[in-house]
């Protein structure tokens, strides 16, 4: 957040003096299919001319990119439109490049890229800073397959991306859960926590055989939401999180982490290599699997609800794997989505992608081949659809899809995170001694600068 | 006495030279042990001291590639990235010699008012962090529509390989001197006989040094192409920095970074055969 902002900031600067300018073509085209005149056959005769489509994403995963190369391309090239695939090792590149090239003046038509797989605060950021094409989601003919009535509440993670409103800017792509994994030859089944009590009870015998991604990676941050859901001390859980910072005020967000927060901090002399002095937080999830492999812990929490399946299928994840419910009744559940940014040079042909993506065939063969599960309604599928998704799912080990679902809590409000994040890092990272409320305050004027 | 060089010359190595010898040769070779061992593993975990399960083992089971199956596949995009690294590597060092040939006859032979700042400017590159540099060239090359383009990165690399290149040229022409150029002159060579039969011939070495530092220089810089490529332009460098980013090396990653490693030790064996024999063989021999 801050390294971009600051980044943004920079370039916003130099480019002060630029102007707002945009291709009166694509400018045409996208007014028109917002605005539900154009249709379909339109906008793939559109992307037919403009040839290709710039997708940004994280790159990190041989899996996905295999699956990339070898499924995307070619459907996309028998609807006339080259797919380039831009892997990236971070998503936050993708979208330092869209604001930087917003603030030199490119419009839609003129920027380079064209899609980029995010979610939460990247997402936060490109809308407030106005650099999203608009509503195009709903408009979709895969659009059906997903659930935008807002009366019904699984509709929720559609509508809203770590509580910011996706308005339609963007289309879900894979939906996971925080789902943690032990190794069933280090753990006996009766050890296995439960909850955050357990955990520690676990961590007392056994000290220094669980740590969990250092925030603010988004892995840390969840595992920290998690930690203060359940200590909430009102008992509502994950409910006052849905708020934004313009609703919760710093003192009342303070009372209500202070727990969560006292409780991690409890546990850091308990963590990997604690007992040496500084207890290890992995970067991402790549070292977190190698410690799992190690076996340098015992536990593996990650959003990965298919992560066991296909870590046995990679080898980066230990023989006797297997997934458990933990922390019970608040595992995170959330989706990550395909964004179209305001500057986008093809949007026809993002629009043609963001289609083929919610399709039934692309979800399916996602599943299949990258263990990335599906990010359309299985409700709103005709019974094939929803059986082909549900044959190609690696399936769960140690768990069923009714429990994974009876401990599902939603995300945090982005703008939250952020709160939280810095609160983490002054609070754990390095120990402050301000009390919670005065760190929290800083965190609220930080954020309104 | 040169006949028996070869062997004589290792037993003639104090136990505590050859034992030297061999911590060199371990801190140079040790790494590359655990990095070709991991490339053919499928499950390789602590304390076990090979591979648990190895890639061939897998090979028949997995519907994905693995390991070097994804390495030598275009999914990996290893060979555009090669191709990309040697071919900015060449044209940067070309444009480079370019530039800093006639540079370096000036800065060697003329004496000018403010020669020295002159000097020390050239250099500014290599103090200037790299990153300062990235963002400020980022935010032009947007406006003139050079990022995430060939002619964009190659700028970009003569940045910190010019620096280098000028001051060994310098060094070289220094070495020079005027001499043996009036020499041929007197004796009546043209200007253009001169350049080909005196300069160019004497230059060769130091010329040909600069232009493999200057080379290897390119094929190594990761954070200009990353920030001026966009991610658009995968170069060696790049395509392993989101391989390893993670902080875990798994097979494919390992067999990458062996392939990252040939260029240079390719280029390496090369010069150490050229500049022996070619340059300093024909320019300075008998």
């Amino acid at each position: 957040m801050n390294r971009s902002a600051a980044f943004a900031s920079l370039i916003a600067l130099a480019a002060a003096s630029a102007v707002q300018a945009e291709d009166a073509d694509s400018a045409a085209f996208r007014d028109a299919f917002l605005s539900g005149e154009a249709d379909w056959a339109a906008v793939e005769a559109r992307a037919q001319e403009e040839g290709t489509v710039n997708l940004y994403y994280w790159g990190g995963s041989d899996l996905l990119n295999v699956w990339m190369d070898r499924v995307v391309a070619p459907a996309l090239s028998e609807k006339g439109v080259a797919l380039n695939p831009v892997r990236i090792t971070g998503t936050k590149d993708a979208v330092d490049l869209v604001l930087a090239e917003k603030n030199a003046g490119k419009g839609v038509g003129e920027g380079s890229v064209d899609m980029i797989w995010l979610n939460g605060e990247n997402f936060a950021t490109l809308k407030r800073q106005d650099a999203l094409l608009g509503s195009f989601a709903p408009l979709l003919p895969n659009a059906a397959n997903l659930e935008w009535n807002p009366d019904d509440e699984r509709s929720l993670l559609n509508l809203r991306d770590f509580g910011v409103e996706t308005g339609g800017a963007e289309v879900p792509w894979s939906g996971e859960q925080y789902v943690c994994a032990y190794n069933a030859d280090r753990v006996a089944a009766e050890d296995v926590p439960a909850t955050f009590a357990d955990l520690r009870a676990y961590l007392e015998a056994n000290p220094g055989k669980f740590t969990y991604v250092k925030p603010p990676h988004y892995l840390g941050n969840t595992f920290v939401q998690q930690a203060i859901y359940a200590h909430n001390p009102d008992g509502t859980g994950a409910e006052p999180f849905q708020q934004s910072v313009d609703q919760i005020e710093a003192g009342e967000l303070a009372r209500l982490i202070a727990p969560g927060l006292d409780y991690l901090r409890e546990l850091e002399p308990l963590l990997l290599d604690a007992a040496g002095g500084t207890p290890r937080y992995p970067e991402d999830n790549a070292a977190l699997d190698g410690l799992f492999l190690n076996g340098e812990v015992d536990f593996n929490c990650k959003f990965g609800l298919y992560a066991v399946a296909t870590g046995l299928s990679t080898g980066t994840y230990p023989e006797a794997a297997q997934q458990f419910v933990f922390p019970e009744g608040t595992m995170i559940k959330n989706k990550n989505y395909l964004a179209i940014p305001a500057n986008a040079p093809n949007p026809a042909a993002a629009l043609v992608l963001a289609d083929w993506m919610t399709s039934v065939e692309a979800q399916a063969s996602k599943l299949q081949m990258t263990g990335m599960p599906s990010g359309i309604d299985s409700w709103m599928l005709d019974a094939a659809g929803a059986q082909a998704i549900a044959d190609a799912s690696p399936g769960l080990v140690g768990v069923t899809q009714d429990a994974l679902d009876a401990n599902a809590a939603p995300d945090t409000n982005a703008t939250l995170v952020d709160v939280i994040e810095a609160t983490w890092l002054e609070y754990i990272e390095r120990d402050s001694t301000d009390p919670i409320e005065a760190i929290v305050a800083r965190a609220y004027k930080n954020l309104s600068k | 006495m040169a006949t028996k060089s070869d062997t004589s010359l290792s037993s003639r190595l104090s136990p505590f030279q050859r034992f030297y010898l061999i911590v060199i040769a371990g801190f140079i070779l040790g790494p590359f042990i655990p990095l070709l061992i991991q490339s053919f593993a499928f499950r390789w975990a602590w304390p076990d001291l090979l591979p648990g399960t190895w890639w061939l083992e897998q090979r028949g089971k997995s519907m994905m590639p693995l390991a070097w199956d994804y390495v030598l596949s275009p999914y990996s995009r290893v060979w555009e990235a090669t191709v990309n690294t040697v071919a900015i590597g060449l044209i940067v060092t070309v444009i480079c010699l370019a530039i800093c040939l006639p540079a370096a006859r000036v800065l060697a032979r003329e004496k000018f008012r403010g020669k020295s700042a002159f000097e020390f400017f050239l250099s500014l590159p290599l103090i200037v962090p790299e990153a300062a540099i990235g963002i400020a060239l980022l935010m032009m090359f947007i406006r003139l529509g050079l990022a995430g383009s060939y002619v964009g990165i190659i700028v970009a690399h003569l940045i910190p390989t010019i620096p280098y290149m000028v001051r060994m040229l310098t060094a070289v022409y220094q070495g020079l001197g005027r001499d043996f150029e009036e020499q041929a002159m007197i004796l009546g060579a043209s200007r253009w006989q001169v350049l080909r039969l005196v300069t160019l011939p004497m230059l060769l070495p130091g010329v040909v040094a600069g232009a493999l530092f200057t080379f290897l220089v390119s094929t190594n810089i990761f954070l200009l192409t990353f920030f001026l490529g966009q991610g658009q332009i995968v170069t060696l460098p790049t395509l392993l920095f989101s391989k390893i980013a993670g902080g875990t090396l798994d097979a494919s990653a390992a067999g990458i970074t062996l392939i990252v490693t040939l260029p240079g030790i390719i280029l390496l064996i090369i010069s150490e055969r050229f500049i022996k024999e070619e340059a300093f063989g024909k320019g300075f021999g008998n």
